[in-house]
């Protein structure tokens, strides 16, 4: 009975790890969606890097989803 | 009657107008130090969408330096806080996977925040150019603001610094009145306002004058 609910608990908690990593990527395409934006309204000598910060910053995230499955 | 090619190279007939007002912007501010400094002078890089082609940027401000201290901090100590962490009583009960997991979605947070704040600063920039005054504003993905007032139709410059940190690094805010749609278009927290209002001055002066003749 107490291994069931344990296991319950589990999958909850992956679920909500899962929710949770998921409107983060959400968060970073709209990062990257923003820089291109911007970006493309002001250019400066700095704008490429910025493009690559964001899209870095994507790659890190779905990383968290892939974390997320493998350790919760 | 044919002029002399050479009299066209010691006196030309048509005076071209764009160096010797970026001579002069020189003279009031002078010459930037850094890529990244709040105030770029006749940038070479720098363009922006509604830039007309003949059109020519003149100043780039954006707020001060002083005004990133807060966040910059704030980031500092998002950083340090998870090195904290063993001070928290029963954090040794918290298992590893959790603590891989949450501490690469801190620093993933913290990265975010640093990044946002810097784009902030980044692109909100007041442009001058040879014939305008541009603020760009983006509060957000969803949200820019674009105000713009002609260098002729500029009725009244003012400016304020008010309190230690302005007083003491030298930046406060321009309010720019105009006769244009847009009555008036604010200057927040730039560096050398008093400069700036000079530079200015100088170019409704020498628009001005352009227009007379």
């Amino acid at each position: 009975m107490l291994n069931s609910v344990d296991s319950y608990l589990l999958i909850i908690e992956k679920i909500i790890g899962m929710l949770a990593a998921i409107v983060y990527l959400f968060f970073a395409l709209i990062v990257v969606k923003q820089v291109q934006t911007m970006s493309k309204n002001v250019k400066d000598m700095f704008n490429p890097l910025l493009i690559t910060f964001a899209y870095a910053h994507l790659v890190a995230t779905l990383v968290l989803i892939l974390l997320a499955i493998v350790v919760l | 009657m044919k002029r002399e090619n050479d009299l066209d190279v010691v006196a030309p007939d048509e005076v071209g107008t764009e160096a010797p007002i970026v001579e002069k912007v020189y003279g009031i501010t002078g010459h930037t130090k850094h890529p990244l400094s709040s105030l770029l002078i006749n940038p070479d890089v720098f363009t922006f969408e509604e830039k007309a082609q003949q059109e020519k940027v003149l100043v780039v401000a954006r707020s001060h330096w002083v005004t990133n201290v807060g966040w910059i901090l704030t980031a500092i100590l998002m950083l340090l806080a998870p090195s904290l962490l063993s001070l928290v009583p029963f954090s040794s009960d918290i298992s590893t996977r959790y603590k891989i997991l949450g501490g690469f979605l801190w620093f993933l947070v913290t990265f975010a925040f640093i990044f946002e704040r810097f784009l902030s600063w980044y692109f909100d920039v007041i442009v001058i150019t040879d014939r305008r005054v541009i603020d760009i504003d983006f509060d957000n993905l969803l949200s820019k603001k674009f105000a713009q007032a002609d260098i002729l139709m500029i009725q009244d410059l003012t400016f304020k610094v008010t309190g230690f940190a302005q007083t003491m690094f030298n930046f406060g805010d321009v309010f720019v009145q105009t006769a244009a749609e847009v009555p008036q278009i604010t200057l927040e927290r730039i560096p050398q306002p008093q400069k700036i209002i000079m530079v200015l001055q100088m170019l409704k002066e020498e628009l001005g004058g352009k227009n007379v003749k």
